[in-house]
């Protein structure tokens, strides 16, 4: 007996577009109708609010990461329709990212540039922040539990004004926050304390709606502030040689992927950037590189400020690992590669060509400074 | 200098429960050892608990001649600083495994004893006069910091500071456990967050209420939302070099 199946063969692989509207076969010739623009959010800023949750962060390199930004999103979730979120951002902050604290829900923006997070002065920070919070009364305070001051100065905050608190918090909700106590075995629940120390990925920063962003003064005494005397002296930040850190710790990689010819060429990139070196799976995979250098699904998830993928096709598992980079950079010989979706910076030509170029323009550029 | 002090705290092994010393205490410990070597100071190695535990003695092996064991109940940090008023330096570790775990006590206990505190220790040393410590920091990134504060401190080090451990075991049973605990009145808790204690479970994120097509939250899942970058097709490999090191520079990401 023979059985048969009435069904046409269709090529799996041909043309395809993905939109809101679902996965599209492309009919070439077919003219493509331009995606709906979505609708306006709403503004969320109360007019006139009545309590205000603080959100306290240092920037880094004049902007806030992403945790910092989730935290902000987790006030503006919590915040009723009468409290505002204030924002203190210590540290400079670049005028175009205003807008950006907006999309995370501040209400209102505080900058003060002098408590750069490069500079290592608790004290001030913490006669700052003891300012505002006595100006704002905010009902709580929450900051992005980090390495980069401040996990550091909220806990001083603590235990100077002995407030109720939880760090490391991994769940927060309208009703309570939690954290992970005896070494793992207990997840602790808690009421919303006085001050919240917020771990990273908590919160999904993304939301509905947008808020006003306004630039305004922080209510700080300055004859207190200074007159607050640094008991701390820093003697510098020094930064590490970019191939001795591990990867999951270096803030700019340069990883070479299956169209990277000659893998000498890449490291003398990475070397004249100062950027450690990564790889995809196939470049491992063939021993060209080991085994720690794999970013992806499989291998390590970076975080670096600057990720530039060189002859990297951008496999979802692999951008899995690269979800976190700020500034994505491609070179890629075909344009309709994934990467050059999640890049910020796509130049198209041959990775070998362009590396070369960039490494004389680097060496030109380091002459320059010299003579200056 | 002539007093140092090492808080330790117990641990278990995360698989067989097994009661165990704490890798970034003994880190802590180890430091404080050779700082003592070194500068001919006395160590004082302090923990609040059960003096029975025999994660303690993991100490022992790894060089503390003698653990001084206060109760843990009432207030815990009212003793600890009771104990600690004398020290020039007192090393923690950075984050516990046995309690509440929440990489507070280092500063309770500095706000206490009105010390200066530096967390994210990976080496210290002392100056030429041995009145102050100079501390590298840990930083995110790759990054290190030197600090320098007067003595005394409080300095809580990091869970990577560079430091082989070397268990000898045949000192377990040669060192001496002391039990101090004291009849001191128990006093109110200073933090009094109340903590309601769960079995552990993936946390759940906070995610504002929305309305969102199928495909929008599998694309959110996958990461793979298409950002509409800067793509460069035009021009020779110099003009393509040099925008880059354009983006690269108006973002600050590099010197040059
Ligand atoms: C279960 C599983 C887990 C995996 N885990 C990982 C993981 O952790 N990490 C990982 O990376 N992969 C992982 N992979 C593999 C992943 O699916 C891809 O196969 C891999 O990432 C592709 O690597 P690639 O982009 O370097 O190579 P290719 O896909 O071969 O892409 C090479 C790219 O280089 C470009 N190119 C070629 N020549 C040049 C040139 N001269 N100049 C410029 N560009 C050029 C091409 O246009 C292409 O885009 C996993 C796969 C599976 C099934
Ligand atoms: N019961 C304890 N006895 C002695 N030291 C402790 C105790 N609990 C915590 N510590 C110290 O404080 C550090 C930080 O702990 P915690 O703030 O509880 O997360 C630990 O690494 C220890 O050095």
């Amino acid at each position: 007996m023979t059985i048969r199946i009435n069904l046409k063969r269709i090529n799996a692989k041909r043309p395809q577009q993905t939109s809101p509207a679902g996965l599209k076969r492309v009919v070439l010739a077919a003219t493509v109708k331009p995606e709906a623009a979505h609708p306006p959010k709403f503004t969320r800023t109360p007019a006139k609010p009545k309590n205000r949750l603080l959100v306290i962060a240092h920037s880094i390199k004049g902007a806030l990461d992403d945790h910092a930004l989730q935290t902000i999103a987790a006030a503006a979730i919590l915040a009723d329709a009468q409290t505002a979120v204030s924002v203190m951002v210590l540290g400079g902050l670049k005028q175009d990212l205003l807008e950006k604290l907006g999309i995370a829900g501040a209400d209102e923006v505080m900058v003060l540039p002098t408590l750069d997070f490069q500079v290592f002065q608790p004290d001030v920070e913490l006669a700052t922040i003891l300012d505002v919070i006595e100006s704002l009364k905010p009902l709580r305070i929450l900051m992005p539990d980090n390495a980069n001051g401040d996990g550091d100065l909220g806990r001083r905050l603590i235990a100077h004004k002995q407030l109720t608190a939880a760090t490391y918090v991994v769940e927060i909700n309208a009703k309570h926050v939690a954290t992970y106590q005896v070494g793992g075995n207990v997840l602790a629940r808690s009421e919303l304390p006085e001050v919240i120390l917020l771990a990273p990925n908590t919160v999904e920063s993304e939301l509905p709606f947008t808020a006003k962003a306004t630039r305004v003064d922080a209510p700080v005494v300055a004859d207190a502030t200074a007159q607050t005397k640094n008991q701390y002296q820093d003697l510098g930040l020094q930064a590490s040689i970019a191939n001795d850190i591990a990867l999951e710790e270096a803030d700019f990689i340069v990883s070479a992927g299956n169209g990277v010819a000659n893998l000498t060429t890449l490291a003398t990139l990475a070397e004249a950037l100062g950027a450690s070196v990564g790889a995809s799976r196939v470049v491992v995979d063939d021993g060209k590189l080991p085994r720690d250098k794999q970013i992806g699904a499989t291998g390590k998830t970076v975080t670096a400020s600057t990720y530039m993928a060189v002859g990297i096709s951008g496999a979802v598992q692999h951008l899995q690992g690269i979800k976190d980079c700020r500034h994505v950079i491609a070179i890629n010989k075909d344009a309709s590669a994934p990467m050059i979706k999640r890049a910020d910076l796509s130049i198209i030509g041959d990775a070998e060509a362009i590396m070369h170029a960039l490494i004389a323009e680097l060496e030109k550029a380091k002459v320059n400074k010299v003579a200056q | 200098m002539k007093q140092i002090a090492v808080l330790v705290s117990a641990s278990k092994h995360p698989i067989s429960g097994l009661p165990r010393h704490h890798h970034n205490d003994s880190l802590a410990l180890r430091l404080g050892l050779n700082l003592a070597n070194k500068h001919a100071a006395t160590l004082q190695v302090l923990h609040a608990g059960n003096a029975d535990n025999p994660a303690l003695q993991d100490y022992l092996a790894l060089g503390a001649s003698q653990i001084d064991v206060i109760s843990a109940t009432g207030n815990m940090l009212e003793k600890l600083a009771a104990q600690l008023q004398n020290v020039d330096l007192i090393l923690t570790g950075t984050r516990a495994e046995n309690g509440e775990d929440s990489g507070l006590l280092p500063y309770l206990l500095a706000a206490k004893l009105n010390f200066p505190v530096i967390a994210g220790a990976l080496e210290l040393r002392l100056n030429k006069e041995q009145d102050k410590v100079e501390v590298l920091q840990f930083l995110p990134k790759g990054q290190r910091r030197h600090v320098v504060v007067a003595l005394p401190a409080v300095v809580a080090v990091h869970p990577l500071a560079p430091i082989e451990l070397r268990f000898v075991h045949a000192q377990r049973s040669l060192g001496n456990i002391n039990n101090i605990s004291n009849q001191q009145s128990d006093v109110e808790v200073s933090i009094p967050t109340t903590w309601i204690a769960e079995p552990p479970r993936k946390a759940i994120k906070l995610k504002a209420q929305t309305k969102q097509t199928g495909h929008e939250r599998l694309m959110d899942v996958i990461g793979s939302k298409s950002k509409a970058g800067t793509v460069v097709n035009d021009g020779n490999n110099v003009e393509k070099a040099q925008v880059i090191l354009r983006y690269l520079r108006e973002h600050q990401l590099t010197k040059f």
